[in-house]
């Protein structure tokens, strides 16, 4: 049962790698350049964590989609953002989804960290693209 | 004959002793911390913090009570969501560390909370985190 949702996790990162990757090319601001960059890189690192624990579960990780269709086309700063906000947001949904699916300690302690620092992201890129509320009361909950 | 059957029962209840009070709720702390943080942040102006805490504490004690053994008899629910009176001066400052503890605090509870919970208990720990990055 967990397995499936760690697999569902595991999309939510490939999706989230690339979607980092697309978009560099339109932040220019340097703090802003500066997050894409952090954020590349937690999700690569969340990816490699969560394949090898597929693997040690005796599960064959999915591979990445070839492309990720994002909520609208990326050919600014602003939709940038927006696509952004739409993986980090998918990636709450996804490791709350683990969370309510496995009483293992290590792995709850695992996924609330993922959880947890999507939010953190998800917000400072809702905060950038001047939404409001900025914070998220529930992430991961599928609403607000 | 059916008002015998029907009042028997009744008459046990009303002469045992009763039952121990359940363990407290790990849950109801969460309530508190999360209507003390609503009143600080009302207190020092951060109505969207204030408000996210507000509704923190109206999920988890809506769980509490859910989870709660009514007593037999007892038409009130068994607990309440008492106000806060915002602390005497309070300051701004306090609104970060108090988020990050509460973060803390629940947080702790997601390794070992039943899994029902842990998916209200672990968006609580991340949103307090994300109001901590919305205030920076």
């Amino acid at each position: 049962m967990s397995v499936e949702a760690v697999q569902v996790a595991l999309a939510a990162e490939h999706a989230a790698v690339w979607t980092y990757g697309l978009v560099s090319a339109f932040i220019s601001v340097p703090q802003q350049s500066a997050s894409v960059a952090d954020g590349a890189n937690a999700h690569r690192a969340r990816r490699d964590v969560t394949e090898r624990w597929l693997r040690d579960a005796g599960a064959t990780p999915e591979p990445p989609a070839a492309a990720y269709l994002p909520p609208q086309p990326v050919d600014s700063a602003t939709s940038a953002i927006a696509a952004l906000v739409a993986v980090e947001t998918d990636a709450c949904v996804a490791w709350r989804g683990v969370l309510e699916r496995t009483g293992d300690g290590a792995l709850r302690t695992s996924a609330l960290d993922a959880l947890t620092v999507s939010a953190v992201r998800a917000t400072r890129w809702r905060k950038a693209a001047g939404l409001t509320p900025t914070s998220i009361a529930f992430p991961g909950a599928g609403v607000g | 004959m059916l008002l015998a059957t029907a009042t028997a029962p009744l008459a046990v209840a009303c002469t045992t002793p009763p039952p121990p009070p359940p363990p407290p709720d790990p849950l109801a702390e969460l309530v508190k911390a999360a209507l003390s943080d609503a009143a600080l942040a009302t207190a020092v102006g951060a109505p969207e913090t204030a408000a996210v805490r507000t509704e923190h504490a109206v999920r988890l004690q809506a769980e509490v009570d859910r989870a709660t053994p009514r007593v037999p008899g007892s038409s009130a629910p068994p607990t309440t969501t008492a106000s806060v009176a915002p602390p005497a001066g309070a300051a701004r400052e306090a609104l970060v560390p108090a988020l990050q503890a509460a973060q803390k605090q629940a947080g702790d509870l997601v390794a070992s909370v039943e899994s029902h919970r842990v998916g209200l208990v672990a968006s609580v720990a991340a949103g307090c985190a994300s109001l901590v990055e919305a205030l920076s």
